[in-house]
């Protein structure tokens, strides 16, 4: 023990005052840090803050204006996510094991930085009122400070004991994930908020009146634990069955489209439409799938596949300019890409099984969700979009990702090419794009872009700004995957060549796949700017996370103004947005190790 | 029946001349060995048989194809032609397996399951059947060799180019790749190698030839080409290489 | 027959295919791009708005809120406006972002763990919260003092307030154009004997004290600029103005053919020396399909050029130059550039003096008599004329308008009597002969007129603008922890071996530092820091959420007000991409340098 705390003192001893220099950083340091910590902790207490301004108005930071009525879509959506996790944590589960003394290691280490800042947090602090004048309150009582500071350290004693006690019991890192949500759950049904009251005369009661927290809020979230549960275990179960994993990654892809379209539409669907128009083309284009799957590995059918692929490209070309259904060109679509990959795989019984099951999924959700996404919305919000608040801001998000990626990939490979013209043609959109900044290029889709389209088409601003930013961030995107594309040695499109693949072959099954893992960090660190970008559309005045905190509470939020609460709402903002960026950023670096050892 | 056929093969890369007129015929199932300084254009010259370079004048025909810009010559030789680099070219994101059988699937539009029976045979020929599902950086350089003769057999080529095999390989993995030539070269298979192993020379070839600056300085049986050299530059090689 | 079999063939040619699918490539962009400009050209004309420049010779209805022009007599004006506030953070901003960054950098990689931990925790704060949420809190936290109307009026030595921040400056007097010109000129003679001393040390080797000579070259030639010498400097504003003479002669079709010429001149030299690299006896004059390539691309633009020269938009080009009715007001053409040089660095400079408020509320003053003519000679105090101040509550006020410079009066712009003159506009034209070129001076509170609202007083130390303080404090922390980021890793990149040998040969940590790691460490960073630099003027475009008025701000102003949202765009295009070229074009030149050095 003594022999311990000697051996540490001498580690810090070396590390803090090695010399005079050093000696005066740590203390200048340890003195500008402490400042802050107490500065901080006086901003946060002092009672001009109103922290309530926050607090209350989490639905608009979510949703906004979105309709009460139509909640349900939103828990769905939340639940939905929570089950995919479940099951995707559980077919994932790691087989890493942890001993418990490191959870109390975590607490006593937590403990210590308790006690630490119980001890130094100030015991007044000043803030300067309205007409000038320092006004000084006590916020950190000396009763309050010992009740924190003999509780805590008694339990931190009791952790370094358990932590030395060398308890032989260890858990699954992966189960714990459950103890993180099983708290705040729990929680829910015990603790009071405070909440804000009129009395008679409108005037706010003072102080907040806590009350226990809304059944609207904590039932859902309880079930989705419960679902999140379940769903972990089916996980579990079904671990060794591989094809699931792939599904599963294929559903996350899919989810945030079925997300957003439900959030978005309360389809108005015509059923006599989708009787008489989508049903039959859907099963017209499922028998041709099916036909084209059974049958084009027989070796008479087999010489004439190049004709049948021309048939089918010349017949979507022309689809696409004759006037038939929406969904009929979709499919045509489809079924070209689909029929210039089955002759590779529909080679087996169950190459063939699993091709129709994909065909057929990915009909239906064509088929769903252009159906869905033509009808008109059943939604109907005050104010001009039905998105708002943090669920924007996924959207842009998510969205944004999901359509300049492929676009950068294609920049990416242009510039690359050999081909003269078309290089110099993508690296010229993509130095355009990227010189310019990307408020600029949003003030382009709110004013400038309705003038470049024909005339009577409009799009919501929305999308104006996802197509934006698809060519925006696609640009960057752009740039890191060209990073990955000239780390390839020249001997991969050599050996590609020898063994006679085509160009388009090369690029899709060597080149790419390499290119791209080799680029997956900066490419999730992309990613994270342009999450961090999404902010930027609260200056073309969309209702984001940021617009929400800096502006929208200030006047809409019910049932009293916040007026002058502006810093407690962006320190609110900027540590929700630091989260997700900061969990985001380290679990890449974690996927980025994992990638790094397994595959090279 | 000569298989290939080149006549008078020039090729420049900017100012400076790799090939000076190269003319020379193989016939089935001959294996010729070619050597030289490096610098001499003697891999140029291979992989302008494979189309990995153009010649810029002169002539190349492949088992009766001649090698122009027409794509469907392109496609048609370098299906029969399988190509052996010196550093191994295996794809680093696919297993071994996957390594092999990709060509046969995608360009032969093979079912999967016989390209994988095929894979599995050959990957025995060589002798390295219990490593079908690593990645080829879990494997040595030599074993990584063998899976490339492997990938390139797996298209069921006629001709086998060697470019520089065994080079970038530690010495004591150098046999286990020679003796998988060895048995390929005893199959039949037709075989242009560029190497500097003289002992592989002197066992297998029918051919051996010197290529100095661009041009074809000696042509020869091993057996003379390495005790009765008639060119003096064939001497001073030799002299420098043993 | 053979041929004809190998021609009948085309389409399975790898040549052919290649450059028809590029082909086809290009017809299909440049169709896609006719076709937004058809759908530009029909939508506009049904709003009525049509596509024009003419806005920017057009004095604009709006005010500017800081900068060089506060009320701007033109949209190019204006724009200036918000092009040299833009500079303002992006010059500052680079230069204490360096400074920051680099200390932040070295800390994170400190043995010391307090030191190393801190800079991390500031690093991971400031790097995961969007830069824009950041500008609003500083936003916020300034706005959260207390309203500049409860402090009293007078001096302060530093001052915060809702109105911003203020701090004691060297203000800009008329001189002090020719004082820097002076000093830079004074530093280029410096180099010069140095460099003169060290060849003689390098020829005679004796000890020429090239150092000692150079620095006493320095001062002494400060010190007599800073007692009037610095007036040698305006035979830098007397050759302006006879390039400005000469370039008035210069009629707008010289310049169009002079940028054409060049082009040719430079497409032919590039051609021919590219076509003569291809002849020697080796390659015989093979070329490949690229080689073709580069030659036709070097004939397609030379003609692009030259065409675009002789279409408007190069006549447009060319009357920007020469100074035509937009460019004129603004003084953005070639003659009253230099025009301008004459007047800010000519031996006694040259001000146009405007009318400013002598009484409060004063709007405009419609002068009654002169005071004085020109030629006269004024000092500071002196009764300029005598007007009526309109925009008071007793109308017609008889006020005096007083001198604030002295000097000598060189015209005066208003000759008529009896038009009112608006605050802000020249009346008269002064040569300064007096006055320092910079004055110190701490920041005053005054109050506005005889109203209850008080400013921080013009040309009184130094005052900050919430939004210049908040998107300035923005970008630098920002960029600052982007760049520690790059210091980092190009220390890190240096390799042990390194440090070691330096160590091995005795020298301390701090000398280890700057002699060996950095040097190399430098070569490593260059490219990525002038990213960040690039990204740092870019993210100063955010000024306009905190209404700074930078070049974003002032161009969605000018469109609210003119409608013209394109030409604006375009206008920002082109700036941004220049900018971004120029800092590129210098990171690379520093780049070549150094990677000559190192070989």
């Amino acid at each position: 023990m003594v022999a311990v705390i000697k051996k540490n003192a001498k580690a810090l001893q070396e590390s803090l005052f090695s010399s005079v220099g050093s000696s005066v950083l740590t203390i200048g340091t340890t003195y500008l840090v402490l400042n802050f910590f107490r500065g901080m902790f006086g901003f946060v207490m002092s009672s001009d803050k109103d922290w309530l301004a926050v607090l209350n108005n989490m639905q608009l930071y979510m949703v906004q204006a979105y309709p009460e009525s139509d909640f349900i879509r939103v828990w769905v959506s939340v639940g939905l996510t929570f089950v995919f996790s479940g099951i995707s944590i559980g077919l994932w589960r790691s087989e890493d094991r942890s001993n418990v003394s490191s959870i109390f290691d975590t607490f006593f280490k937590i403990g210590l930085g308790v006690l630490f800042f119980t001890i130094v947090a100030p015991t007044f602090t000043s803030y300067m009122g309205n007409d000038g004048s320092v006004i000084t309150e006590e916020i950190f009582s000396r009763s309050t400070r010992l009740g924190i500071l003999i509780p805590t350290l008694i339990a931190t004693v009791a952790f370094f004991g358990l932590k030395n006690m060398k308890i032989n019991f260890s858990y699954n890192n992966s189960d714990v994930v459950f103890l993180y949500l099983f708290i705040p759950v729990a929680l829910l049904w015990f603790v009071k908020l405070p909440v804000i009251q009129l009395d008679q005369n409108k005037e706010r009661i003072m102080p907040d009146p806590l009350m226990p927290i809304a059944n609207t809020t904590k039932i859902p979230w309880s079930v989705i634990f419960v679902m999140f549960l379940i769903a972990y275990f089916i996980g579990i179960y079904f671990k060794d069955v591989k094809r699931l994993k792939n599904v599963m990654s294929i559903s996350w892809f899919l989810l945030p489209l079925l997300i957003f379209s439900w959030i978005f539409k309360k389809p108005q669907i015509d059923m006599g439409e989708v009787l008489t128009g989508d049903i039959p083309i859907f099963f017209i284009f499922f028998i041709i799938g099916l036909v084209t799957v059974l049958f084009i590995n027989n070796p008479i059918v087999k010489k004439y596949y190049s004709i049948y692929l021309g048939i089918i490209l010349v017949g979507t070309i022309a689809g696409i300019f004759i006037g038939i259904p929406m969904l009929a060109k979709a499919c045509l679509l489809l079924l070209s890409l689909f029929s210039m990959v089955v002759p590779a795989v529909s080679t087996s019984d169950q190459g063939k099984r699993s091709l129709i099951i994909i065909w057929f999924v990915a009909l239906v959700t064509l088929t769903f969700l252009l159906r869905g996404g033509a009808s008109e919305t059943g939604i109907v919000v005050p104010g001009s979009s039905i998105f708002g608040g943090f669920s924007l801001t996924w959207l842009l998000a998510i969205f944004g990702t999901y359509v300049s990626f492929p676009l950068g990939v294609l920049l990416a490979l242009g510039r690359n090419s050999k081909l003269p013209i078309v290089r110099i043609i993508c690296t010229g959109i993509i130095e355009l794009v990227r010189s310019v900044p990307y408020i600029t290029w949003l003030f382009f889709a709110s004013v400038t872009l309705a003038v470049f389209l024909p005339a009577g088409v409009e799009f919501n601003l929305i999308v104006r700004v996802l197509m934006v930013t698809a060519f925006f961030s696609g640009a960057y995107f752009a740039e890191n995957i060209r990073g990955g594309l000239q780390s390839i040695p020249k001997g991969q499109y050599e050996a590609a060549d020898a063994i006679g693949m085509s160009p388009f072959q090369k690029t899709g099954l060597i080149v790419l796949p390499q290119a791209l893992r080799a680029v997956i960090p900066t490419l999730v660190s992309s990613a994270i700017t342009a999450f961090k970008d999404s902010s930027l559309v609260t200056i073309i005045g969309l209702f984001d996370f940021l617009t929400i905190g800096k502006t929208v509470i200030d006047n809409q939020s019910v049932p009293v103004n916040f007026v002058g609460h502006q810093r407690e709402n962006l320190i609110f903002v900027a540590v929700v947005y630091w989260i997700f960026t900061f969990t985001l950023s380290r679990r890449s670096m974690k996927v980025e190790k994992r990638l790094g050892l397994g595959e090279r | 029946m000569s298989i290939i056929q080149a006549k008078d093969v020039k090729k420049w890369f900017g100012d400076f001349q790799a090939l000076k007129g190269i003319s020379m015929e193989i016939a089935e199932g001959e294996v010729l060995v070619i050597c030289g300084p490096s610098g001499s254009g003697k891999s140029t010259f291979i992989r302008c048989i494979n189309r990995l370079e153009q010649h810029q004048d002169g002539e190349i025909i492949v088992d009766g194809t001649e090698l122009t810009n027409d794509l469907k010559n392109i496609e048609t030789i370098r299906a029969e032609v399988g190509m052996v680099f010196q550093s191994f070219n295996l794809f680093p994101h696919l297993t071994v397996m996957q390594n092999i059988t990709l060509a046969p699937i995608w360009v032969r539009k093979k079912s999967r399951s016989d390209s994988e029976e095929k894979a599995m045979e050959l990957l025995n020929r060589v002798g390295i059947p219990e490593q079908a599902d690593k990645y080829p950086g879990q494997l040595s350089g030599g074993q990584q060799q063998r899976v490339a003769i492997a990938r390139a057999l797996a298209m069921d080529p006629k001709i086998m180019l060697f470019d520089e095999p065994t080079s970038a390989l530690d010495p004591e993995m150098i046999k286990e790749v020679l003796d998988a030539m060895k048995e390929l070269a005893k199959s039949g298979m037709t075989m242009i190698v560029v190497t500097h192993e003289m002992g592989f020379a002197k066992e297998v070839a029918d051919r051996v030839m010197l290529f100095d600056e661009g041009m074809m300085v000696e042509e020869n049986t091993p057996d003379e080409f390495f005790d009765n050299p008639k060119n003096d530059r064939t001497k001073l090689f030799l002299s420098q290489i043993l | 027959m053979k041929n004809a079999i190998k021609y009948f063939l085309f389409f399975r040619n790898v040549v052919f295919l290649k450059w028809a699918f590029q082909v086809i490539f290009l017809f299909g962009i440049l169709s896609i791009i006719w076709n937004y400009i058809q759908n530009a050209i029909v939508n506009l004309a049904d709003t009525n708005i049509a596509f024009s420049w003419g806005w920017l010779g057009e004095t604009p209805g709006v005010s500017v809120a800081e900068g060089m022009y506060t009320l701007p007599n033109s949209g190019l004006q204006m724009i200036q406006t918000g092009m040299v506030n833009m500079f303002r953070i992006t010059v500052t901003g680079i230069f204490a972002a360096t400074v920051l960054g680099t200390f932040l950098g070295i800390a994170r990689l400190s043995s010391n763990y307090i030191v190393e931990k801190s800079s991390t925790g500031l690093l991971e704060v400031v790097r995961n919260v969007p830069l824009l949420v950041q500008i609003y809190f500083f936003q916020a936290f300034v706005l959260s003092f207390p309203r500049l109307e409860v402090f009293d009026t007078g001096e302060y030595f530093f001052h915060a307030s809702a109105k911003g921040i203020a701090f004691p400056w060297f203000n800009r007097g008329p001189n002090s154009y020719l004082l820097m010109v002076y000093a830079l000129l004074v530093l280029y003679i410096a180099n010069k004997i140095y460099k003169w001393r060290v060849e003689i040390l390098e020829r005679e080797g004796r000890d020429t004290k090239p150092f000692l000579w150079s620095v006493g070259t320095l001062i002494t030639l400060l010190v007599i600029g800073w007692y009037g010498g610095f007036r040698a400097a305006g035979v830098v504003g007397f050759l302006a103005g006879y390039i400005s003479m000469g370039l008035e002669a210069v009629p707008a079709i010289v310049y169009q053919m002079l940028i054409s010429g060049t082009a040719i001149y430079i497409g032919f030299k590039a051609t021919k020396k590219f076509i003569d690299s291809k002849k020697s006896e080796e390659a015989q004059g093979i070329y490949s399909d690229d080689d073709y390539f580069k030659i036709i691309l070097n004939v397609v633009v030379v003609l692009l050029v030259v065409l675009i020269m002789f279409s408007s938009i190069g006549a447009g080009f060319a009357g920007f130059l020469v100074g035509d009715e937009i460019t004129f007001k603004a003084d953005w053409g070639l003659p009253q550039l230099f025009h301008g040089i004459e007047n800010k660095l000519h031996w006694y400079p040259s001000i146009d003096v405007e009318v400013v408020a002598e009484i409060e509320g004063m709007k405009k003053a419609e002068i009654i008599n002169w005071e004085i003519k020109p030629g006269d000679k004024i000092i500071q105090g002196d009764v300029i004329a005598t007007a009526y101040a309109t925009g008071t509550k007793i109308d017609k006020q008889e006020v005096e308008l007083i001198a604030l410079e002295t000097g000598t009066v060189e015209s005066l712009l208003v000759e008529e009597k009896g038009i009112a003159i608006k605050l802000g506009t020249p009346y008269y034209e002064l040569e300064v002969t007096d006055g320092d070129p910079f004055i110190f001076s701490k920041p005053k509170i005054e109050q506005v007129g005889t109203t209850k609202f008080q400013r921080y007083a013009k040309g009184h130390g130094k005052s900050l603008s919430v939004g210049y303080f908040a998107i300035w404090l923005g970008v630098v922390l920002y960029t600052a922890i982007f760049i520690s980021e790059v210091v980092r890793a190009g220390i890190m990149a240096v390799s042990k071996g390194q440090s070691e040998a330096g160590m091995s040969l005795g020298l301390r940590r701090g000398a280890l530092l700057r002699l060996v790691v950095l040097p190399q460490a430098i070569r490593v960073m260059l490219p990525p820091m002038g990213n960040q630099y690039l990204n740092l003027a870019k993210n100063t475009s955010l000024g306009i959420a905190v209404a700074y008025p930078e070049i974003v701000a002032v161009g969605q102003t000018l469109y609210n007000q003119e409608g013209q949202t394109l030409p604006v765009f375009l206008i920002w295009m082109m700036f941004y991409s220049s900018v971004s070229l120029t800092i590129s074009s210098i990171i690379n030149y520093y780049n070549r340098k150094m990677k000559i050095v190192e070989r």
